[in-house]
């Protein structure tokens, strides 16, 4: 017996190569440089004529029809779909501080963990004290999202929201996609406000879980 | 043992345990809020109801019902059999129980658990409790089907202060009155109490006074659902990100069985629980033993020094051979620490003792201090016996404090860094591995950093002389190693024979001590 057998002999299953025929015209190449130039020729003179027309295509439908289907990206954004999951931002109460009460929820929805979330608790004499706690520090790592928006279906609050219509912007350092609780409550909605339809009771309102015998209604 | 039978099965059972608490030590877990095993049953909770059979030939107690009948379109009169309180129900020889197998118990304990949370918040989110929730888990099990009441529910105070530790929500409180009879039963001090009635009820602290005194972490501890946090715990973590360990409390020389729940993400300590143990803590842990989860990461020692400045651990055991290398081993001190693991004191003993040959052997540790009837004591140290143990000729601290003034010690291996009493270290040449700051890591020439009892499975044997595991909870901190790994490095720097490396080595050649104690409780409980 051998240590190491012999690789037996690989099976001659190869398709042998066709070549075409060498000879004054193929291997000149001009006459496939011609074909080739009538092929861009075609399309600079079709787009041209819609650009002078002033014919864009659909930019869903683009790739089914004719015409120039190229943008000038930054300065012209193809449209977005209504549900597109954007960069993430932390929606307001009516007194601008965040709605979120920091449950972590999102945190541990997050496939990616890219949430992190430090609660604490409301200063004495604040009426939301004892009912509620909020985000101290509220980081994500936008590296590291996946734009999956399982924080946004896990939110109790509606407080994390993806409907910022902005995309992932690129940075040229990895610390600038860390983005901290003032960045994410900066970003507005696609309606351009902070809020959401959503309403929300606060302490001492009737419907707010949190109303005491003294605040009683 | 008599045995009474439990759904079909025979459960064995001690004259005057109540059906719950036999079930319960079967490991059979009947619903329960108000009822907990360490405490008297005042049978308000009405979770635990369960059908219990007529002995044979007699009439059970049955009462009149009316029931709708989905087929006749009509409510038709019935008959059921009175439910009755497992934890109020002594059992009794060849009973008959049913709990799981009867239709009346399951729609009982769905419509209590409808009752209990009639008036609950459902604040989950942002309840502390969630996760270990007795209220989420019997809705999982029992209920299942959304709030039918339309109305405003009742509302009540919200995080009221009970104290320095404890805050209170009157909303989530289940009013199972356990913290009431903690205090009563257990503490000793009957400092909470109840007021007003029916849907208005709520827990309050006596006019005048605090929930204090040493054990009000249990109160948060005994309660079912989230109406009780600890301000030390509150909004810190969600449970479900926490592990725990099986731990050993260092606070004292008691040595309370507890879970150390950490957070693998951060390596970070977060809170002790009481791991149920009859035989040494009972059900409960005190106030500075709860508290005492914080010195995983305070005053540690996470990197070696060499005179006072850090170094690597090699730096380290270089220095230390140039120290103790021509020392003769009649003026070399042992100070075994009374801080640390077993193991780690087995190491020293076979390094210095077996070894070197050095016969002057001390215990270090922390000073006495406060001491109750109930769990605390007087000594702060987890692991006195157990030095006491290695051998009979270890001298107490004094002795060391007179033989350092006296000059007869020139050299010090010792462990720990703390010391019960102040002593006057500036003429002794100090090599010691401590887990902890103290004032021999301050006077010592070499400092090895040990980890804590967090860090690494340590053997500890308590005052009563049972030698109990604390399990690794913690990844070391820093350059820190286990205690025994850095005295088998220092003795093969010093040159000798020093062979064990694993610590199923170290526990093998240990002396058989008492074998550790197992909790009795089963896991349902043990997961609270």
């Amino acid at each position: 017996m051998q240590a190491f057998p012999k690789k037996p002999a690989s099976p001659t299953n190869a398709t042998p190569v066709e070549y075409t025929e060498k000879n004054l015209t193929t291997q000149s190449y001009l006459p496939e440089i011609f074909k080739g130039l009538g092929v861009s020729m075609k399309h600079f003179f079709a787009n041209t004529r819609d650009m002078v027309k002033g014919q864009r295509p659909d930019p869903v439908l683009e790739r089914y029809s004719a015409g120039v289907s190229t943008i000038s990206y930054p300065e012209q954004k193809r449209p977005y779909p209504e549900r597109f999951r954007g960069v993430h931002r932390l929606t307001h109460r009516d007194d601008g501080s965040p709605r979120c009460v920091a449950c972590l929820c999102c945190s541990t929805a997050c496939p990616a963990q890219c949430i992190f979330i430090e609660a604490g608790e409301y200063p004495e004499g604040d009426k939301r004290r004892g009912y509620e706690r909020f985000p101290v520090r509220f980081v994500i790592d936008e590296l590291r999202c996946i734009f999956c928006g399982y924080c946004v279906e896990a939110c109790p609050c509606d407080a994390i929201r993806m409907d910022t219509g902005v995309h992932a912007v690129p940075y040229d350092s990895r610390d600038q996609f860390i983005y901290d609780k003032t960045a994410l409550m900066g970003f507005t909605g696609r309606d351009g406000g902070h809020v959401t339809q959503n309403p929300r009771h606060e302490p001492g309102e009737a419907g707010h879980p949190g109303v005491d015998r003294e605040h009683g209604h | 043992m008599p045995t009474f039978k439990l759904d079909g099965k025979e459960i064995p059972f001690e004259p005057g345990d109540s059906i719950i608490r036999a079930a319960w030590k079967q490991g059979i877990e009947v619903p329960h809020y108000c009822w907990h095993p360490g405490l008297s049953a005042p049978a308000n909770c009405r979770m635990c109801l369960v059908e219990i059979k007529p002995p044979e030939g007699q009439r059970g107690v049955m009462l009149d019902i009316v029931e709708w009948d989905e087929k006749n379109q009509r409510y038709e009169n019935k008959r059921k059999p009175k439910l009755l309180p497992s934890c109020q129900m002594q059992a009794v020889e060849n009973q008959e129980v049913l709990a799981e197998t009867s239709p009346h118990v399951l729609e009982a304990r769905k419509y209590v658990q409808e009752a209990l949370l009639l008036n609950h918040p459902v604040d989950c989110p942002i309840c502390d409790q969630a996760g270990e929730c007795k209220l989420q888990d019997y809705w999982l099990e029992h209920q299942g089907t959304k709030k039918r009441m339309r109305e405003e529910p009742i509302h009540k105070p919200k995080g009221v202060v009970f104290g320095d530790t404890i805050v209170y929500d009157g909303e989530r409180c289940v009013m199972c009155t356990r913290c009431i009879r903690f205090m009563d039963e257990v503490a000793k001090d009957p400092v909470l109490e109840m007021r007003e009635r029916g849907n208005l009820n709520e827990i309050m602290v006596a006019p005048g006074r605090k929930l204090e005194g040493n054990y009000t972490f249990m109160v948060e501890h005994v309660c079912p659902v989230g109406a009780l946090t600890t301000k030390d715990f509150r909004f810190k973590a969600r449970v479900w990100f926490l592990r725990s360990a099986k731990s050993v409390c260092q606070g004292c020389a008691t040595g309370c069985n507890a879970h150390l729940d950490f957070d693998p993400r951060y390596n970070k300590a977060y809170r002790y629980r009481p791991r149920d143990n009859e035989a040494v803590n009972k059900f409960w842990m005190c106030d500075p033993g709860m508290m005492s989860y914080h010195r995983a990461t305070e005053g540690r020692v996470v990197s070696a020094y060499v005179k006072g400045k850090t170094s690597s651990v090699k730096k380290a055991l270089d220095e230390a051979k140039s120290l103790l290398a021509s020392v003769p081993a009649s003026s070399v001190a042992v100070l075994f620490s009374a801080q640390h693991s077993q193991e780690d004191n087995w190491a020293l003993r076979e390094l210095a003792a077996t070894f070197m040959g050095a016969s002057n052997l001390y215990v270090t540790g922390l000073p006495d201090g406060f001491e109750d009837n109930i769990l605390i004591h007087h000594d702060k140290n987890p692991n006195r016996a157990g030095v006491m143990r290695l051998s009979s000729a270890i001298k107490p601290f004094e002795d060391f404090a007179k033989d350092v003034a006296r000059g007869a010690i020139t050299h010090v291996i010792a462990l720990g860094g703390e010391t019960p009493a102040e002593v006057d270290l500036s003429n002794v040449q100090i090599v010691t591995v401590a887990a902890y700051e103290g004032a021999l890591t301050k006077a010592a020439k070499v400092v090895l950093p040990a980890t804590s009892w967090a860090e690494a499975s340590g053997t500890y044997v308590n005052a009563k002389g049972m030698a109990q595991v604390a399990d690794k909870a913690l990844e070391p901190q820093g350059l820190s190693e286990p205690g025994w790994k850095l005295l088998a490095a220092l003795g093969q720097a010093l040159g000798y024979d020093c062979t064990w490396a694993k610590l199923r080595e170290v526990r093998e050649r240990l002396e058989p001590a008492a074998p550790a104690t197992t909790a009795t409780a089963p896991a349902s409980e043990l997961a609270k």
